[in-house]
């Protein structure tokens, strides 16, 4: 039991990802030249709208910018273009995955940011069921509580995170020895 | 003209950057995570113009509360923008991208400093709102292709 290698528990993943890697959808995105810098492009824009509007509203969580706006009206305009741009940044990032899957499945820093990605996500729904119940006490105020600093705080971490590690993706090679 | 691009490109900072294995990648994501703050303090403004939201608040109101961002996120912009530019000034030279970047750049500072700023801090009600939202478009049009232009540099160069 001892001599299995941490890979060994994800030979299933791995498979899945080899699996990806056969479709003709994905062979077609891998030999294209045009067609995957400019989903790149694409990833970044939306990333700029998601990035940027999550940001605002955990400045206005932290209190410390957009303070003339109550919380609740931060969070209420930006939601539909955090949505919409969630929706881009995954389609795109799901499409450049698709193309190249075995680049990322042996990648450690494609794997942090997922990770960071699912913890900013349980942030975020820690927020919305916890500290969102007492809104009423600050939403114009000042000095949002700790619990909304706090959440405003990991928010920017991890975010600041998932950006600086998809944009680190291409160095774990590099970086790290991979088998 | 080459040979100042040669001569930055030279220069000590920036062959220790080309030579570490580390700084350039870092310096990079830090650009990204800058650009991020930028693109959300540009859209705060932009949003309200476009009358998408914060309508219950004074346009100044909104503009003024995003300019220290908007300030903050371009001097890290820079900040981040030099090490890679001076690092790779011979190849930035011969790419169309880069040069397409710093007009475009050049436009929208402008831009974004002189009728965005006039629109964005006008008594309410001094400018239509469809010259809001045509400026709103504007701005929105001009930082996209900046950014387009920027991802595309490390491309086809």
């Amino acid at each position: 039991m001892f001599d299995l290698a941490l890979a060994d528990y994800f030979a299933w993943l791995r498979s899945f990802f080899e699996y990806v890697s056969e479709r003709e959808t994905s062979i077609m995105l891998r030999e294209s030249q045009y067609v995957m810098p400019w989903v790149f492009v694409l990833h970044v824009i939306s990333m700029c709208m998601f990035a940027g509007t999550i940001l605002m509203m955990d400045l206005r969580l932290l209190g410390v910018g957009n303070m003339a706006t109550p919380f609740s009206q931060v969070q209420r305009r930006l939601f539909p273009w955090q949505m919409a741009a969630m929706f881009f940044s995954a389609a795109t990032g799901l499409a450049l995955v698709w193309g190249n899957p075995m680049n990322y499945v042996t990648n450690i820093i494609f794997w942090v940011k997922m990770l960071a990605m699912g913890i900013a996500g349980l942030n975020a729904l820690a927020f919305h069921f916890i500290t969102e119940y007492t809104l009423v006490d600050w939403d114009a105020g000042e000095t949002p509580p700790f619990g909304a600093k706090l959440a405003g705080g990991l928010s920017i971490l991890l975010w600041a995170n998932v950006i600086v590690a998809g944009r680190l993706i291409p160095y774990a090679l590099t970086w790290f020895r991979t088998y | 003209m080459y040979e100042y691009f040669a001569a930055i490109a030279n220069w000590g900072p920036s062959k220790a950057i080309n030579e570490s294995s580390w700084i350039f990648a870092l310096v990079q994501a830090f650009h990204l995570v800058s650009l991020g703050f930028l693109a959300g303090s540009l859209l705060m403004v932009d949003l309200r113009l476009l009358g998408r939201g914060f309508s219950q608040q004074p346009l100044a109101t909104v503009a003024r509360d995003a300019r220290p961002w908007l300030l903050g996120s371009l001097v890290a912009m820079v900040l981040t923008g030099v090490p890679q530019f001076i690092s790779l000034a011979t190849k930035e030279y011969d790419s169309p991208y880069f040069r397409w970047k710093m007009l475009m750049l050049l436009i929208a500072l402008i831009f974004t400093f002189t009728i965005r700023k006039r629109v964005a801090y006008a008594p309410e009600g001094r400018f239509g709102g469809g010259i809001g939202k045509v400026v709103a478009l504007v701005s929105i049009g001009l930082w996209t292709s900046v950014a387009i232009n920027g991802r595309l540099i490390g491309f086809f160069s």
